[in-house]
C-alpha cells in the first residue's frame, strides 16, 4: 500500500468546449487533513465529484485505498465519509432516525447499528435530541448531525464539501474540534474543501490550491504564506483613469503591484504602516484624488492575487451563464 | 440481495416520513376521491320526486287512474292545483318542474289527451317528468301533448342509466384515475424533491447500487396511489357504489389497482430520471396522465371517442385496466382470459416503463 489514500492521477473533466478539471495529479496522504482551496467554479466540486465516482472523469484516474473508483465505486465508497455543501439531513425524520437510515445504507451489520447510532450521538452532542426531528435544529445541529452520520461506518477518509460555510464562529469551532478529534484519536484522513484561508490555515497540515481548473499550490499552510510574501495587504481604492499613477507610486517603494477595477492591491511587506505614508504624501503631491486607503490580514483573494495575477472572478465567484452552471454540477 | 436490502432501508425511510405525516397523508388520499365521488356521481344520477303540479278537469276514474300512475314510484311528486293558472304561477316561481294538465273529457275519450307544461331551466328534472308521463301515458293509451313549444326537446337519453349503475360507472373511473394520479404525482415529485435537497446524492455517496433507490421510489409511489385508490373504493362502496362479481371481484379490484399504481410509478420515474425542475417535471407528468385517464375511459366510455382517437386508446394500458374495472363492478363477471391478458399488459407496461427509468437513471450522476 502507497502512503497515499487517495491518488488522483491526470485527472480531466470537460463539460462540452469547457474544460472544468484540467489535468489534476494530487495524492492525499494517510491520517493528514488537506484543504482544498478555491473559489466556487474553480473546480473544486467537479473534482470532489469525481472522487466521489459521482461524475465519470473525462480521462485520468482516482484510487481510493488502493481501489479504482471507476472500476469498483460501491467498494471503493465503502472508505469515504461525506460530508456535501448542502447540509443533508432529513427533517421528517428524528436525529436517531437519519443516523438509522444512514447506517443501514453504509451496510453497519443489524446487531452493531445502535451502538454505533449511540457513538454518532455522543459525537455530534445531540443525545438530549434524538427523538426530536432534525427539521426543528438549527443549523449548527444538522451540520453536526449530518457530520456524525458520515463516520458511522468507521471510514477511512472523510470528505467535507465547504463544512462550515454559514455557520457561526462557535458552531464553526465545534466542527473543527470534531474533525481535529477524529483525525487525532483514530488516525482518519480528512479531505476539505473551503473558501476561507482562515479554515485551511486553522485545521489543514497540507493545502492544495485549484483555479481554472488547475492545481496552482501545494504545500504546507506556512509554506503558502511564504509564497505570499507578506504579512499584510494594502489597498489603495482611486478613480479608474488614476489607478495606473498610484501603481507607479507603488513600484517607487519597491512593491509589486496589481491593479484591479477600482484599486490597487499590493503586498506590503515590512514596515507596512512607513509605506502607507510614504504612499499617501506621493499621492497628494501627485494630486490624486483617494476614495479609501486599507491594509488588512491576507485573505484568499491575496494568495489569488499573488498566485494568478487575477481577481477571484465577479463578487461571488461564480462563473455566468451555462458554463458556470455545469461546473457547479448543473444545478 | 444487497440491492432489495437497500431498497427496503429507503422505502423505511419513506414510511417513516409517511407515519410522521400521517393525518395529513390519510386527509389528502380522502380529499380527492370524496369530492369526486359526490360531485360526478350525484351530477349523473336522475333526481328523485321531482314536484309536478297536476291540474285536473275531468274528475272521472280515468284521470284518477292517471294520477295514480303517475305517483307510482319516486321519481315525481304529485301537488294537486284546482286551477290552471295557479299551477302555472307555481311553475314560474320553480315550486314545480312541470305542470300536467287533464283536461275534461278525457274518461269520456273526448279529449284524448294531456297538456304537459316543462321548466327547461332545469333540463335534468323535466326529463324526468317527461319521462315518467310517456311511460304513463303509453300504459293508459293517451297522447301527452307538449303544450310549451320551446320545450319539447329534453334530453331522456342517459347515457349510463341511472342510480347506482351510474355510480359504479364514476367509481370504477375514479379508482384507475386516483392510482396513476397518485403515483405519477407521489414517486416523482419525492425523487425531484430528493434531488433538489441534496438528498439524492447524499444517498449515492453511500455503497448502494443506485437502482435500488429508483425501486424505493417506485414502491413506495405504488404503495401511496394504491392507499389512495383503496379508500377511494371504500368512499365509493360507502355512497352506494356496487361490485356486481362480488367478493372475488373485490379482489381483483385491489389487483388492478396495485397494477395501476406500479405501472405509473415507474412511468413517473422514467420521466423525472433526468428532470431537475419540478415544475417542468409536474407539467409533462399531467399532460400525459390527464389525457391518458380521459383516453382510457374513466369518464367517458371509449366507444364515444371520435375515431381518430381510437388508435391512442388501444396502446393506452388505462384503456385496459377501465375495462376489467367497469366489467367487475357494472357487468359482473371477468372472464379468466380477460383477467390475465390485462394482467399481462400492465405488467408489461410496468417493465417497460422500468427498462426506460433504469437506463436514463444509470448516467444520471451528471445531473446531480
Amino acid at each position: 500500500m502507497s502512503e497515499y489514500i487517495v491518488d488522483i492521477e491526470h485527472l480531466v473533466k470537460k463539460f462540452g468546449s469547457l474544460t472544468a478539471v484540467n489535468d489534476i495529479s494530487l495524492g492525499i496522504k494517510k491520517g493528514e487533513i488537506f484543504g482544498l482551496l478555491g473559489p466556487n467554479g474553480a473546480g473544486k466540486s467537479t473534482t470532489i465529484n469525481m472522487l466521489l465516482g459521482l461524475l465519470k472523469p473525462t480521462s485520468g484516474k482516482v484510487i481510493v485505498d488502493g481501489i479504482d473508483m471507476q472500476k469498483d465505486p460501491a467498494a471503493a465508497r465503502n472508505n469515504i465519509g461525506v460530508v456535501t455543501q448542502e447540509t443533508v439531513v432529513e427533517p421528517e425524520l428524528t436525529a436517531e432516525q437519519n443516523l438509522m437510515v444512514f447506517g443501514r445504507l453504509y451496510h453497519i451489520p443489524e446487531s452493531e447499528l445502535p451502538k454505533d447510532i449511540e457513538f454518532a450521538l455522543q459525537l455530534s452532542d445531540l443525545v438530549p435530541f434524538r427523538h426530536a426531528y432534525a427539521g426543528t435544529f438549527s443549523g449548527g445541529m444538522k451540520r453536526r448531525l449530518e457530520t456524525a452520520k458520515s463516520l458511522m461506518h468507521a471510514p477511512q477518509l472523510i470528505l467535507l464539501d465547504e463544512p462550515t460555510t454559514g455557520l457561526d464562529i462557535q458552531n464553526r469551532t465545534k466542527i473543527w474540534n470534531l474533525l481535529r478529534d477524529i483525525n487525532k484519536k483514530d488516525n482518519i484522513t480528512i479531505l476539505l474543501t473551503t473558501q476561507y484561508l482562515e479554515e485551511a490555515d486553522q485545521l489543514c497540515n497540507r493545502i492544495g490550491i485549484i483555479d481554472h481548473g488547475k492545481l496552482i499550490a501545494l504545500g504546507t499552510p506556512s509554506e503558502l504564506r511564504e509564497k505570499i510574501g507578506m504579512t499584510s495587504v494594502i489597498e489603495i481604492a482611486a478613480e479608474k483613469e488614476d489607478l495606473q499613477k498610484v501603481a507607479a507610486e507603488f513600484e517607487k517603494i519597491g512593491l509589486e503591484p496589481n491593479v484591479l477595477s477600482n484599486k490597487v492591491v499590493a503586498p506590503a511587506g515590512s514596515n507596512a504602516t512607513k509605506k502607507i505614508e510614504t504612499l499617501l504624501k506621493a499621492l497628494s503631491a501627485a494630486r490624486i484624488k483617494i476614495h479609501n486607503v486599507s491594509m488588512h490580514e491576507p485573505t484568499i483573494d491575496d494568495v489569488f492575487l499573488k498566485l494568478t495575477g487575477s481577481e477571484v472572478r465577479d463578487a461571488t465567484g461564480e462563473f455566468s451563464g451555462r458554463a458556470g452552471a455545469m461546473m457547479r454540477g448543473g444545478r | 440481495m444487497s440491492i432489495l436490502g437497500d431498497s427496503y432501508t429507503l422505502l423505511l425511510r419513506e414510511l417513516l416520513i409517511f407515519k410522521k405525516n400521517l393525518a395529513t397523508n390519510i386527509i389528502r388520499s380522502l380529499t380527492f376521491p370524496v369530492i369526486f365521488i359526490i360531485l360526478l356521481g350525484s351530477f349523473g344520477s336522475a333526481p328523485k320526486n321531482v314536484p309536478v303540479a297536476v291540474v285536473n278537469y275531468d274528475n272521472g276514474p280515468m284521470a284518477l287512474n292517471f294520477i295514480n300512475q303517475l305517483q307510482l314510484g319516486n321519481s315525481v311528486s304529485v301537488v294537486s292545483e284546482a286551477t290552471q293558472r295557479q299551477a302555472m304561477s307555481l311553475l314560474s316561481s320553480d315550486n314545480v318542474a312541470g305542470v300536467i294538465v287533464i283536461p275534461s273529457g278525457f274518461t269520456q275519450g273526448t279529449a284524448n289527451k294531456v297538456y304537459v307544461y316543462l321548466d327547461n331551466s332545469q333540463p335534468q328534472s323535466a326529463a324526468v317528468v317527461s319521462a315518467k308521463v310517456d311511460s304513463v301515458a303509453q300504459q293508459v293509451g293517451v297522447n301527452p301533448v307538449a303544450a310549451d313549444p320551446g320545450s319539447v326537446s329534453v334530453v331522456t337519453n342517459y347515457a349510463y342509466g341511472a342510480g347506482s349503475n351510474y355510480l359504479s360507472f364514476v367509481v370504477g373511473g375514479l379508482l384507475v384515475m386516483v392510482a396513476s394520479f397518485g403515483a405519477v404525482f407521489t414517486s416523482g415529485f419525492t425523487l425531484l424533491s430528493d434531488r433538489q435537497l441534496g438528498n439524492l446524492k447524499a444517498f449515492l455517496t453511500t455503497p448502494i447500487n443506485k437502482f435500488s433507490y429508483l425501486i424505493s421510489k417506485i414502491a413506495y409511489g405504488t404503495f401511496q396511489s394504491a392507499l389512495s385508490a383503496y379508500i377511494g373504493l371504500f368512499i365509493g362502496l360507502l355512497y352506494g357504489a356496487t361490485i356486481a362479481a362480488g367478493v372475488l371481484g373485490f379482489l381483483e379490484l385491489l389487483w388492478f389497482i396495485l397494477l395501476v399504481g406500479l405501472g405509473f410509478s415507474s412511468l413517473a420515474i422514467a420521466l423525472a430520471a433526468r428532470s431537475k425542475q419540478l415544475q417542468t417535471y409536474a407539467l409533462i407528468a399531467q399532460t400525459l396522465t390527464m389525457p391518458l385517464a380521459f383516453l382510457g375511459g374513466a369518464f367517458v366510455p371509449v366507444t364515444l371517442l371520435p375515431s381518430f382517437l381510437i388508435p391512442i386508446t388501444v396502446v393506452n394500458p388505462l384503456t385496459y385496466a377501465v375495462n376489467a374495472v367497469r366489467d367487475i363492478m357494472i357487468k359482473g363477471s371477468l372472464p379468466l382470459a380477460t383477467f390475465i391478458t390485462t394482467s399481462a399488459i400492465l405488467l408489461a407496461f410496468t417493465a417497460i416503463m422500468m427498462g426506460i427509468a433504469f437506463i436514463l437513471f444509470k448516467n444520471t450522476s451528471e445531473q446531480i
